[in-house]
């Protein structure tokens, strides 16, 4: 995460950006720029500095001050230092300028890096300041104090997100989190043998086919608050071919981030240790890799799950839910959480239904989803409310098994199906699904982030918990 | 259509008898038939586990001891959970184990208690009736004993006078289900958009005002979007143009010398539109043959505003209304509309025309602009079986509803609860109308897979010009491939019901 620095003046050097309303536009000298929102100019001065301008529109909200500054930043292109002068605002709309420049700003780190000594690929040089200037320095930064571990949760994300899965295989990706146990969380990673032992025969049904091993990482955050956490459950298939029900090959590269709930789960309890969230919170992160091989589970498999419930294997492709079902029941098991809300990119329904700008909601308890939805408003991961139960579960009746976990007919309503399909696994816990299937990447630029990994989740999380979390009530 | 009549209960002599039990009443119910039956009643009921939950029923044949031929009992649920619905659910689940009786009766006593009350026997009726729906038009060889007998219903209950008081209003809303379920069932062959037309001018005698449109006429409108989706056909394209005026029917016999009682200010009328492409082969974008004649109700939203039009005027509402529907066919040909033609609406918007397959927003596009500029009306509701992409996100359980105004919304998810024809709520948004950017036009007809139903409805936003307005994809909830209580499969009429009870409940005033 690049750095950002509060200040009381425009430094000298490097892109100067100002964000800007109407009035304060007509003061630059940036032509036929206004000061709308959505807006953002670019031009050089005498001394050869970039001036950028960025707009506010007249009433800024937190968003608009996001996405100036996101705009800003992408505008700075090729340069390693911005300074963004938001002293036209108040603290607390000055400090969501870093949000939004810290989110613009991330580049994955595997990404190639400029070589001064190599004139053929002259890449440009990388941001490496971003200086925010305001009037009140000390109370923007400490509002920025309570929005950083968010952002860093996300970004956290978006790095996981973007591994290829060569080198995010399950047991890899439980060494990356096995890391954060220097920021205060608890880590521990149950291999194959122990989710024998614990019954999670859907997951192990789903990992047969790959060489690579599954495992099932549980990262915990004590807290201060007595009780019982909030719990998190994350899909975390780190490729996903398809099995044997395999996906038709345009596209399947980006089957790498199929792991992306896992991955926001793991951003959102990286974000509550950096601000020693006063919420326990716990999160059960199912990583396997669904590969195809000689081993592999068959359509039409019965497996068991933690609980007990026997499942038939319809299509071999819908794996997240076989996954999410162990881990759903098994975190309801050990931990009795007070909610549980699981987050996966489990369906191309939600694609269709709600296309790349809303995740799709689904949740049994109307305050939870209230203040999910309120989260996801305020932190630009906006969600939308999807109906699950009742006729819908008419699909999953299985001839022969407990369950089956999808509709074996075309053109059907799955991600409804699924988010049925998992409400079978948590019993009376409250308890929401996010499908983040089509949010999880953008294919374009954005005013919050470029192209790729959005860590979709992570920030919704993390303010969800601050909103409902860390009162004492029980 | 059976003849219905209601009575005081008793134990009909002969025929099938229905009797409808809450789970707190059973046993009193069975008591009663236990006495006439020598207590087969409640033998059959426990062998038959019958505990009268909702949706149960149960068939004993010739029971000794009656006359009857039959006796059906059938479960309310909970009598505390009784709803006007659940009482329609009811009637339904009888006629249907009573269709081979010539004469029938139902006794629909429990479905009277609070809060249904009195009226609760014409809801049984109601939802009786319209299980009973059959489109047998072209069955020329079915054997007498495989046709349903029933042909006369009575339904038993304490309060006969609110019964039949209440009866005609829902007998008319029954008919105009009627009439948009075979609208949809009849085949493209012969249900052409001016044999559609015709269906609606028949409607005359009700008391609705009919307009028909032809091509001329819809090109000195500029229906460039409309005429740019039926050029492909033989059958030429008609608007049909329904009016009816129930609030402020014309005075008879008013009083001399009243002027000083203002005329009062005519009221914004109530608009419903309709999508009617009486068959969809996709055009030059021509779907897959599997599963294509499935698109002869591609006019399965002109349907539903037909019959909801024939409802209104059928039971005199209270109302202002209109119903428009766009009728047109749509073919692959030499004269057909191209993927990539620029076609210009009514509204003086131009649209590239990308899939020749997303013709029911081109169609209704400039319908919608020209009821908005004619009527000014209070607002506008659309039904379309417009996208495949609404089946993909809700099935067949929910028919997607988009709307710009959540008042209005809100008015149709508790109508479409109340008469069993739910809708869920989807998002619009700027972002997803980004989508239909243009390369060479002020929008194309398609913004791609991803959340293909939302696109579509944010294509139709852009023809409302500031009315309250709403939406309802029907694509998944206009037909069904299996019988519901009160819906047997093929054509469900989806939106009748639900907008006829939006009317009712709250555009009406008190209802009667």
């Amino acid at each position: 995460m690049i750095e950002v620095r509060f200040r009381r003046r425009m430094p000298e050097i490097g892109a100067q950006a100002v964000l800007a309303g109407p009035e304060a536009a007509a003061r630059l000298s940036l032509p036929g720029f206004a000061g709308r929102a959505g807006e953002a100019a670019a031009a050089h001065d005498a001394a050869g500095r970039r001036l950028i301008g960025a707009g506010l529109g007249a009433a800024p909200w937190p968003r608009e001050v996001r996405e100036a500054a996101g705009r800003a930043v992408a505008l700075a292109h090729g340069e390693r230092r911005i300074a963004i002068d938001a002293r036209c605002l108040p603290a607390a709309l000055a400090a969501e300028a870093a949000v939004g420049a810290s989110l613009r700003a991330w580049r994955f780190p595997g990404a190639p890096v400029p070589r001064g000594d190599d004139p053929a690929t002259p890449l440009p040089p990388l941001l490496e300041r971003i200086d925010i200037v305001v009037a009140e320095k000390r109370q923007a930064g400490a509002v920025w104090d309570t929005l950083r571990p968010g952002v860093a949760g996300a970004l956290y994300a978006r790095d996981l997100v973007t591994e290829p899965a060569n080198r995010l295989t399950p047991h890899r990706f439980a060494a990356r989190l096995r890391r954060l146990e220097a920021e205060g969380l608890a880590v521990e990673v149950l291999g194959r043998r122990a989710l024998r032992e614990a019954g999670f025969g859907a997951l192990l049904g789903v990992a047969a086919g790959s060489a690579e091993p599954p495992c099932v990482v549980v990262l915990r955050w004590k807290g201060k608050r007595e009780g019982a956490p909030v719990a998190f459950v994350g899909k975390g298939i780190t490729f996903d071919t398809g099995g044997v029900s395999i996906k038709p090959a345009e596209g399947m590269w980006e089957m790498r981030g199929d792991m992306a709930g896992a991955a926001a789960c793991a951003g959102a309890m990286r974000a509550l240790a950096l601000r020693r969230s006063r919420c326990p919170a716990v999160a059960v992160l199912g990583l396997a890799e669904n590969a195809i091989g000689a081993s592999a589970q068959r359509p039409g498999d019965v497996v068991r799950t933690v609980d007990g419930t026997t499942v038939e294997v319809i299509d071999t492709d819908a794996e997240g839910r076989l996954v999410l079902a162990d881990c759903l029941a098994w975190t309801v098991r050990r931990f009795a959480p007070r909610a549980i809300i699981d987050a996966a990119t489990l369906t191309g329904a939600i694609v269709t239904a709600l296309g790349h700008h809303r995740a799709g909601l689904f949740s049994t308890d109307a305050a939870l989803a209230a203040q999910i939805a309120a989260a996801g408003e305020a932190v630009d991961e906006p969600v939308w409310p999807m109906p699950m139960g009742g006729v819908y579960a008419e699909a999953l009746k299985s001839d022969i098994a407990d369950l089956r976990h999808c509709s074996p007919e075309r053109r059907q309503p799955d991600a409804c199906h699924a988010a049925t399909f998992l409400g079978h696994f948590v019993g009376g816990t409250t308890w929401a699904h996010l499908d983040i299937a089509g949010v999880e990447a953008r294919e374009e630029d954005a005013p919050l982030g470029p192209r790729g990994a959005t860590g979709f989740g992570a920030r919704l999380l993390d303010r969800l918990v601050s909103l409902r979390f860390e009162t004492d009530e029980a | 259509m059976p003849e219905i009549a209601f009575a005081k209960p008793s134990l009909p002599k002969s025929g099938g008898l229905a009797v409808l039990a809450t789970e707190e009443g059973l046993a009193a119910r069975l008591a009663a038939l236990d006495a006439a039956t020598g207590g087969a009643a409640s033998r059959a009921a426990e062998a038959a586990a019958f505990t009268a939950r909702k949706g149960q029923s149960m068939t004993l044949l010739a029971p000794a001891g009656t006359g009857l031929a039959r006796l059906v009992l059938v479960g309310l649920g909970k009598a505390a959970e009784l709803t006007p619905l659940a009482a329609e659910e009811a009637g339904g689940t009888a006629a249907a184990a009573l269709l081979q009786d010539a004469a029938a009766a139902i006794d629909a006593e429990p479905a009277c208690a609070a809060p249904v009350g009195a009226a609760g026997a014409a809801r049984v009726a109601l939802g009786a009736l319209l299980r009973t729906y059959r489109f047998d038009r072209y069955r020329t060889k079915e054997k007498p004993e495989d046709k349903p007998k029933l042909a006369q219903l009575t339904v038993l209950a304490e309060e006969v006078a609110a019964a039949r008081a209440a009866w005609p209003s829902l007998k008319a809303v029954a008919e105009g289900v009627f009439l948009a379920r075979d609208l949809v069932t009849e085949p493209a062959n012969v249900l052409t958009p001016v044999e559609m037309a015709e269906r609606c001018v028949a409607l005359r005698p009700l008391g609705l005002e009919v307009e028909v449109f032809g091509p001329k006429e819809m090109k000195k409108l500029g229906f460039g979007a409309l005429l740019g989706v039926a050029q492909g056909s033989a059958n030429e394209p008609r608007m049909v143009v329904m009016h009816w005026r129930g609030a402020s029917p014309p005075a008879k016999g008013a009083r001399k010398g009243a002027r000083a009682a203002k005329p009062s200010k005519p009221t914004k009328p109530l608009a419903f539109l309709g999508k009617g492409v009486t068959f969809d082969t996709g055009g030059i974008s021509i779907k897959p043959a599997a599963g294509m004649e499935e698109m002869k109700w591609d006019m399965a939203g002109a349907g539903a505003v037909i019959g909801l039009m024939a409802a209104l005027a059928g039971r005199r509402a209270k109302v202002d209304a209109v119903g428009l529907v766009g009728l047109v066919e749509n073919m692959p040909s030499g004269t057909a509309q191209r993927p990539g033609d620029v076609v210009t609406t009514a509204s003086g918007q131009t649209v590239e025309v990308l899939n020749t397959d997303a013709e029911g927003r081109l169609v209704l596009a400039d319908v919608m602009w020209y009821c908005k500029k004619r009527f000014d009306p209070a607002f506008m509701i659309d039904l379309a079986t417009l996208t495949g992409a609404i089946i993909i996100s809700l099935g067949h359980e929910h028919a997607g509803l988009f709307a710009n105004d959540d008042a209005l919304a809100q008015g149709i998810e508790a109508a479409g609860k109340a008469t069993g024809e739910p809708v869920w709520r989807m998002p619009l948004g700027e972002a997803y109308d980004k989508m239909l950017k243009s390369d060479i036009a002020d929008m194309k007809n398609i913004g791609g897979r991803p959340a293909g139903s939302i696109t579509a409805a944010q294509f139709l936003q852009r023809f409302v010009d500031g009315c309250p307005w709403a939406h309802l994809d029907i694509a998944g909830t206009a037909w069904s491939t299996k019988d519901k209580p009160t819906v047997p499969k093929g054509a469900t009429a989806f939106g009748v019901r639900l907008l006829d009870a939006l009317v009712a409940d709250r555009y009406e005033g008190a209802k009667g």
